[in-house]
C-alpha cells in the first residue's frame, strides 16, 4: 500500500510546528542563521532542514498575501532521483510506505546529479558528500504513527494517509475551496506523493512548487521525460 | 494515568517489521537512523501541559527508563480534547527546553561589587536569603501608617512572579510573600 | 475568557483584534479554521498585516491606540441600523437603568473630574434608586437619563468619517466589519472577540475592553457558545497565578486586599460584600465573608479563631488610594526605597516598560533573589550592557528551578480549565521544583522569627505543612486551596465530617468551620478525587464541545459563564443549534448553569418570584453596558496615547485619558508630537520565542527561525529613510535605543490620519543581551514608556513614539 501527504496550505499559518517537529524528531542540529528582512528561516532546505516553511509576501488581484508553503520532498511515485541512482543501496522506495528513502550509501553517489535530478529541488548534501531529506517519518508511518509534521499541524494543513484517501480529501478540500480562492490547484498529483494544494499560481508561492525544469541537467532529461509535464495538464485532472 | 492512543493509523499489515522485509541484504538505514525500533518504544510515558501560551495544550513526555532517566521525545497528546495531538513550533521543541545544557543547575550568588558568580549549595543560599528578608523586614517594618492606621508590611521587599508557577506553587507563594507583610507582589498579569 | 477555546468552532463571525492569535495562540485557529470551514467570517484588525490577518477573510489597518474610536463607531451603527439584539439588552443588560442627573459628558471629560488628583468623583454617575433601594428602570428603553439612550447620544459622535481621520482605518472597510459583526446581533447568531495584550497595554487598555464588550452585549453574544469576550492569557498559568491573586490589590478568588481604613474583618466585609434589594438578583459576592474567612483558616490553621478575627490583622494593609503597581514598584526601586526583591520567574529587566529605569532601579537594591531556569538579563543585571559590576552593590542569588515537566501540579488555562501534569524526569541536576523551594525557604525563614523579630506572629501561625518525606506535594496544597470542612457541620441541609474536602463553594461558611485557600477553586479536588486531572472524551447533551469531565474549570465546571443569558426569558437556547443551556420545565440541562434558579418567566409568562437576574455575579443582576466603577469613565472614550503623533484629539478636547498615571523621576521621558520621534511604534511576540525569550532563546530550533530582533517597516517609510531589506538599523525614544534588524514589509502600511500621512513600526519584545551571544539583541522595552491604564496600570507598550534610523 502507498501512503501520500496532502498539504493544503490555504489553512497554514506558518506557525512553523511542522518544521521543528521534523527537527525533534529526526534529532537534527539547528542551523546557525541571522534575520536577512524575512520571518523564514533558514533559507532553505539543508542537510540539517528537512522540511521547510517558506514564506512570501504577494500582492494579487490588489491584495496583500503572505503566502505559506511547508515545503519538503514530493516522495515522487516513480523519483528522478532513484532513477538517476540506479542503486537500490543508496535510495529506494519503502515498499510498505511509498517513502523515497535515502541511505548512507548515497555518499557513494554523484551529489550533485541527484540533486539535479531532483524537479523540486529537495535532496542536500551533508559535509561527507551524504545526501539527505525527508523520509516521511518511516519509523513512525511504520510503527503506526503519523509523520512528525502531521502529527502536530493544528490546522489541518498537513495530511497523511493512504494515497487513496488523500486524494479524495484533495478534491472535495478543492470543490470547497475554490469557493474562496478560485485559482485554486493541486499539484502534481499523478507523479507525488507529497500532494499540495495551493490558493494561487504556484510559482507565487515558490519556485519549486511545481515539477520544474529549472533543475534539470540536460544530460538527465531522458531518465526523467516520464516526470517532466506542464503542471496545468496535471491539474486539470482534479478541479 | 493512562495514555490511550488514538492516534494510530491503520497500515495493512503494518508491524515492527519495517526495514528488514526488503531483503536486500544491505544496509537500508537511512541518513541519521534511529533504530527502526521507535526510540520511545520503551520509555515512561507521563502527560504534561504545554508551559508556553495559555492555551493549555496537552503533551507526551517520553522519559528513557534507562541511564540517567532523561526526556527522549515530546510530542503532542492525541487524546488532550483542546489540542489533539498538535503543538506550535515552540511546543514541539520542549525536549530542547528540557534536556538543555544552558540550565542553571547548581544555586548561584553574586558577591556585592563581584564580576562573577560563584556556585554556592543550596543550604547556604537559602539561609542567607532568610536572613536578608528578615533583615530588610524588621529595619522597615511599619506596623502603623501615616494616619495612624494598623497596616502590618514592609513597603522594602517586593516580589514579582510568576505566571510560570503551578497553581499550588502560586497559593504557597503568596502565602509566604503576604504572612511576611509584603504588599509589593506582581506578576506578569500586571503587564 | 467567558468562553473557552473548543467553543471557538461553535461562532459565526470571529473578530481577533488586539491580538494575533495565529501567532501567539496557534493552537486556537484549529477551532477558528473549522468555524471557518462552517461558513464563519475571520477579521483581522491589527496595525500590521499579521500571519493572523493571512488567514482572515477581512483585514483592517489601523493605528495603534485608535481602538475605542473603531469600536465606538461600531456601537455607533449597531444602534444606528438597530442590529442590537433588544430582548437581550433590555432584559440582561442595565441599558434600562436610570442614571442620576448629576452624570454630564462634556469636552471629553465626564462629571466628577479634579485635575488636582486626576480622579473622578464616581458618586456623580450612580444610577438612580426606587424607594425599595433598587435602580429605577426603563425597560422601553426610551427614558432620556436610560442608559440606552445615554449610550446612543455618547457614540452619536463617533460616525465612520471622524473615526477613518483618527484610526486611519479606510471607511470603506469600517463599514464592512460594522456590517459584518453587526450580524451577529439576529438571534441564534454568535460572534466573538479573541483579544490580548493589543488591548490591554494602553491607557486605555480597560476601556478597549469595555467598548468590545458593550458591544457583545448589544449584540446578545454573552454567554452563548461561540460567543462571549475572549481574553487570550498569554502564559501558561497566567490565568492561575491571578485566580490565586500573585497581584498586590487582590486576596486569592478576587477578594480585595484590605485597605488601611478596613480596620476589622467586620469592617473590610461591610466594605467589599454588596448590598442588593432586589430580591431577582442572586448579587453572588454577598457570601463574601464566607469566602474570606475560608481563606484565612487556610492561611493560618487552628491559629485563625473568631476571637482574633481569624488573623485579620496578621496580613498587610494597603493605603486607601494609593498603588503598589509594577509601575509604582519599580519607581520606588529607581528611588532606592526598596531593599530587597524577588524576581521569580520573571525577567523584567526585559518584561517591563521602560526597562532601562527597572535596570537602573536594581542597582539600587541591597538583595535580589532570581529563580529561574536559565540566566537571565534581570539576575545578570548587574554584567549587563553600561552596567559596572564594581560599582553595583547588589548581592544576587540564583535559584536554578525544575521546569515543568520535571514536577507535578496544575496550570489553568486560558478558558479557566484547571489541568493536572505529572512528573517525567527527576529534575536536571540539582535544580528544583519551585514549590520544593518556596517550602524550604519558608521553613527557614520560620526557624529565622523562632528566635524573635517584628512582628512574628504572621510568620510563625502561617500553615506550612505541605511536605511528604520531606518533599513539596502538591496534592497537599490543592486540597487546601479546595478547602475543608474543619468541624462535623451541616450546610444547605447537608451533613460533613470534619476532615473531609468540601465539595463546593455553595458550603463555605463565615465562622471558620470550613477553610479555603480559594473559593473559586473550590470544587477542584473532593472527595470524589482530582478533578482537574480527569481526562473523559465524552461531550455533554448539548454536543457543542464542553468536555465537561475533562479537567475541571472555574467556577464549579462552568465551562461558558454568564449562561444564563443564553436563553430567552422562558429559558429556551436563543440558538437552538448550539444551546449552552436549556431549561426542561424543572432543570437545566447542558452546562453548569449560573445558578440553578428557574427561568425569569413561568412557561405561561409570568413572572417567576424563584427566578434571578442573568447576571449573577453584578449587584443588581445585569452586565453593566453602563460602567460607573472605572477609574475613567462608565462609557470608554477615545484618547490619544501618552506619546501621539497628532497634535490633537480629534474627537473632543481631553488629549490623553485624563485619569492615566505617569512618573517623575529624571528616567521619566515622555515626547508627544516631537519631530525626534515621528513614527508610531508598537510590540509583540512571534510564535518561536516566548514573552522575553528566557526559555527560548535558549533553544537552537527556535533561534534558528527567529535568530535576531528586528523591526517591521513599510515600503515606504524603508524609501523615505534609504533603508534596505535585511539592514541593521537603530531605533530611538525618548528613553533608550535599540538596534535591529529591518525586515521592510508590504505588511506595514502607511495611514492617512487627519490628513497626514503616519507611519507605523514594530518590534518583537522577545529578546535581551544575554542570549544570542553577540549581546546585540535587545529588549524593545528599551523604547518603552511607563505609563499605563488608569484602572489596571498596565503599562502602554502597544502605543509609543520612535525614530528608525540607518546605522
Amino acid at each position: 500500500m502507498s501512503k501520500s501527504f496532502f498539504i493544503d496550505t490555504t489553512l497554514c499559518t506558518a506557525c512553523r510546528g511542522c518544521q521543528v517537529a521534523c527537527k525533534q524528531w529526526h534529532a537534527l542540529p539547528a542551523e546557525e542563521t541571522e534575520n536577512r528582512g524575512t520571518y523564514q528561516n533558514p533559507a532553505d532546505l539543508s542537510f540539517d532542514t528537512y522540511k521547510l516553511v517558506r514564506m512570501r509576501e504577494q500582492v494579487i488581484d490588489g491584495k496583500l498575501r503572505w503566502l505559506f508553503f511547508p515545503d519538503q520532498c514530493r516522495h515522487c511515485l516513480e523519483g528522478p532521483c532513484q532513477d538517476v541512482a540506479g542503486e537500490p543501496s543508496a535510495i529506494y522506495t519503502s515498499e510498505s510506505t511509498g517513502a523515497v528513502i535515502y541511505t548512507a550509501n548515497t555518499r557513494q553517489l554523484d551529489a550533485a546529479e541527484i540533486i539535479e535530478a531532483c524537479p523540486y529541488n529537495i535532496p542536500r548534501k551533508g559535509a561527507d558528500g551524504t545526501l539527505a531529506k525527508c523520509d516521511m517519518c518511516n519509523d513512525r508511518v511504520e510503527n503506526g504513527l503519523q509523520p512528525a509534521c502531521v502529527k502536530v499541524c493544528p490546522t489541518g494543513a498537513m495530511n497523511f494517509g493512504e494515497r487513496d484517501d488523500m486524494l479524495a480529501l484533495a478534491q472535495s478540500r478543492l470543490t470547497e475551496v475554490k469557493k474562496k480562492f478560485p485559482k485554486a490547484m493541486i499539484l502534481d498529483p499523478d507523479d507525488v506523493r507529497t500532494i499540495y494544494m495551493v490558493g494561487f499560481e504556484p510559482n507565487l508561492y515558490h519556485e519549486s512548487a511545481v515539477a520544474s525544469a529549472a533543475h534539470f541537467g540536460i544530460t538527465r532529461q531522458a531518465a526523467l521525460r516520464r516526470m517532466f509535464r506542464p503542471f496545468r495538464n496535471i491539474a486539470s485532472q482534479l478541479s | 494515568m493512562k495514555v490511550n492512543r488514538r492516534e494510530f493509523i491503520q497500515i495493512t499489515g503494518a508491524t515492527a517489521a519495517g526495514f528488514a522485509v526488503t531483503g536486500l541484504g544491505f544496509d537500508l538505514s537511512p541518513v541519521k537512523a534511529h533504530a527502526q525500533m521507535l526510540k520511545t518504544k520503551y520509555a515512561k510515558e507521563t502527560t504534561t501541559i504545554c508551559p508556553y501560551c495559555a492555551v493549555g495544550c496537552g503533551a507526551i513526555v517520553h522519559t528513557s527508563k534507562k541511564g540517567d532517566g532523561r526526556v527522549i521525545n515530546i510530542e503532542g497528546d492525541p487524546d488532550h480534547v483542546i489540542n489533539r495531538g498538535s503543538l506550535c513550533s515552540k511546543g514541539a521543541a520542549l525536549t530542547q527546553l528540557t534536556e538543555n545544557s544552558d540550565r542553571i543547575t547548581d544555586p548561584m550568588y553574586r558577591a556585592p561589587y563581584s564580576s562573577e558568580w560563584k556556585k554556592v549549595s543550596w543550604d547556604w543560599a537559602l539561609t542567607e536569603i532568610s536572613k536578608r528578608v528578615k533583615a530588610s523586614r524588621d529595619a522597615n517594618f511599619e506596623s502603623k501608617n501615616a494616619k495612624g492606621q494598623v497596616v502590618n508590611r514592609t513597603t522594602a521587599i517586593a516580589s514579582v512572579g510568576s505566571a510560570a508557577l503551578d497553581n499550588e506553587e502560586c497559593w504557597i507563594y503568596q502565602s509566604l510573600m503576604r504572612a511576611l507583610g509584603l504588599v509589593y507582589i506582581e506578576h506578569q498579569a500586571r503587564i | 475568557m467567558t468562553n473557552h477555546w473548543i467553543d471557538i468552532k461553535n461562532s459565526d463571525c470571529i473578530l481577533i483584534m488586539g491580538s494575533n492569535a495565529a501567532e501567539n495562540h496557534p493552537i486556537s485557529f484549529k477551532y477558528v479554521t473549522e468555524a471557518q470551514q462552517k461558513g464563519a467570517q475571520l477579521i483581522s484588525v491589527d496595525p500590521r498585516f499579521t500571519r493572523t490577518s493571512a488567514k482572515a477573510d477581512i483585514y483592517a489597518p489601523m493605528r495603534s491606540g485608535t481602538d475605542i474610536a473603531i469600536l465606538g463607531g461600531m456601537l455607533k451603527y449597531i444602534i444606528d441600523n438597530k442590529l442590537y439584539f433588544e430582548e437581550y439588552v433590555a432584559n440582561y443588560t442595565n441599558a434600562a437603568f436610570i442614571v442620576g442627573k448629576d452624570f454630564k459628558f462634556k469636552d471629553g471629560l465626564f462629571s466628577g473630574y479634579d485635575p488636582k488628583t486626576k480622579t473622578y468623583d464616581k458618586s456623580k454617575w450612580a444610577f438612580e434608586m426606587d424607594k425599595n433601594g433598587v435602580p429605577k428602570m426603563d425597560r422601553s428603553l426610551k427614558h432620556s437619563r436610560c442608559v440606552f439612550q445615554l449610550l446612543k447620544k455618547h457614540y452619536s459622535r463617533y460616525n465612520t468619517k471622524l473615526v477613518s481621520e483618527i484610526s486611519g482605518t479606510p471607511e470603506a472597510l469600517l463599514l464592512e466589519i460594522y456590517k459584518t459583526y453587526g450580524a451577529t446581533g439576529a438571534k441564534g447568531k454568535a460572534g466573538t472577540i479573541m483579544y490580548a495584550m493589543g488591548w490591554t497595554q494602553h491607557t486605555v487598555g480597560t476601556q478597549n475592553i469595555r467598548t468590545m464588550a458593550m458591544i457583545q452585549l448589544l449584540l446578545g453574544n454573552m454567554g452563548v457558545a461561540g460567543g462571549g469576550v475572549n481574553a487570550l492569557r498569554g502564559e501558561s498559568n497566567v490565568q492561575g497565578s491571578t485566580d490565586h491573586c500573585l497581584l498586590w490589590h487582590i486576596w486569592p478568588g478576587y477578594l480585595k486586599t484590605p485597605r488601611a481604613s478596613n480596620v476589622s474583618l467586620e469592617a473590610y466585609n461591610k466594605k467589599w460584600t454588596p448590598k442588593s434589594n432586589d430580591p431577582l438578583s442572586a448579587n453572588w459576592w454577598q457570601n463574601y465573608p464566607k469566602y474570606s474567612v475560608s481563606m484565612l483558616k487556610s492561611f493560618f490553621g487552628e491559629r485563625a479563631a473568631a476571637n482574633n478575627d481569624f488573623g485579620y490583622d496578621w496580613l498587610p494593609k494597603v493605603d486607601d488610594g494609593k498603588h503598589y503597581s509594577w509601575l509604582d514598584l519599580f519607581d520606588e526601586m529607581y528611588k532606592g526605597t526598596i531593599k530587597g526583591f524577588f524576581a521569580w520567574g520573571q525577567n523584567p529587566a526585559c518584561s517591563g516598560a521602560h526597562a532601562g529605569k527597572n535596570r537602573e532601579a536594581m542597582k539600587n537594591l541591597d538583595w535580589m533573589v532570581n529563580v529561574n531556569i536559565f540566566d537571565n538579563e534581570t539576575g545578570s543585571f548587574w554584567r549587563g550592557p553600561g552596567m559596572r559590576p564594581s560599582s553595583i552593590k547588589t548581592e544576587v542569588f540564583f535559584l536554578p528551578a525544575a521546569v515543568s515537566v520535571e514536577k507535578e501540579g496544575s496550570i489553568t488555562n486560558s478558558g479557566r480549565w484547571m489541568q493536572w501534569r505529572y512528573q517525567g524526569p527527576k529534575p536536571l541536576g540539582n535544580s528544583l521544583p519551585d514549590g520544593q523551594i518556596i517550602m524550604e525557604l519558608g521553613e527557614r525563614i520560620k526557624t529565622e522569627y523562632a528566635k524573635g523579630g517584628e512582628f512574628v506572629e504572621p510568620i510563625l501561625n502561617l500553615k506550612w505543612d505541605y511536605l511528604t518525606n520531606r518533599e513539596y506535594d502538591p496534592h497537599k496544597v490543592a486540597k487546601e486551596i479546595n478547602g475543608y470542612f474543619l468541624k462535623d457541620v451541616t450546610v444547605r441541609g447537608k451533613s460533613f465530617k470534619k476532615g473531609t474536602l468540601v465539595p463546593s463553594f455553595a458550603y463555605l461558611l463565615a465562622d471558620g468551620s470550613t477553610s479555603s485557600g480559594n473559593w473559586l477553586y473550590c470544587n477542584s479536588y473532593t472527595e470524589k478525587g482530582n478533578m482537574a486531572a480527569r481526562r473523559s472524551q465524552k461531550d455533554a447533551v448539548t454536543g457543542i464541545g464542553l468536555y465537561p469531565q475533562f479537567s475541571w474549570c472555574w467556577p464549579v465546571n462552568r465551562r461558558i459563564i454568564y449562561n444564563r443569558a443564553s436563553v430567552d426569558l422562558k429559558g429556551k437556547p436563543w440558538d437552538r443549534k448550539d444551546p449552552v443551556i436549556y431549561w426542561t420545565g424543572d432543570k437545566w440541562i447542558g452546562d453548569v448553569p449560573d445558578g440553578g434558579w428557574p427561568p425569569l418567566l413561568t412557561e405561561d409568562g409570568k413572572p417567576n418570584p424563584k427566578s434571578k437576574h442573568a447576571f449573577i455575579m453584578r449587584k443588581h443582576g445585569h452586565a453593566q453596558i453602563f460602567g460607573p466603577g472605572r477609574a475613567d469613565g462608565p462609557f470608554p472614550e477615545h484618547y490619544e496615547p501618552m506619546e501621539c503623533p497628532v497634535e490633537k484629539n480629534y474627537m473632543s478636547a481631553t488629549y490623553t485619558n485624563p485619569t492615566a498615571p505617569t512618573y517623575g523621576t529624571k528616567a521619566d521621558i515622555y515626547k508627544t508630537c516631537d519631530p525626534r520621534y515621528p513614527y508610531v511604534g508598537t510590540t509583540y511576540r512571534v510564535v518561536e520565542h516566548w514573552q522575553t525569550g528566557v526559555m527560548t532563546r535558549n533553544q537552537p530550533w527556535l533561534l534558528e527561525m527567529q535568530p535576531q530582533v528586528f523591526v517591521e517597516i513599510s515600503e515606504q517609510l524603508a524609501r523615505l529613510k534609504s533603508i534596505k531589506n535585511g539592514e541593521r538599523v537603530l531605533a530611538t525614544s525618548a528613553r533608550g535605543k535599540l538596534e535591529c534588524t529591518a525586515i521592510v514589509t508590504k505588511r506595514m502600511q502607511p495611514l492617512q490620519v487627519a490628513g497626514t500621512t503616519i507611519h507605523q513600526v514594530g518590534f518583537p519584545w522577545c529578546y535581551g543581551w544575554r542570549l544570542p551571544v553577540t549581546g546585540k539583541e535587545e529588549s524593545a522595552n528599551l523604547l518603552t514608556p511607563s505609563t499605563g491604564d488608569p484602572n489596571t496600570r498596565i503599562p502602554e507598550t502597544k502605543a509609543f513614539m520612535v525614530n528608525v534610523i540607518k546605522l
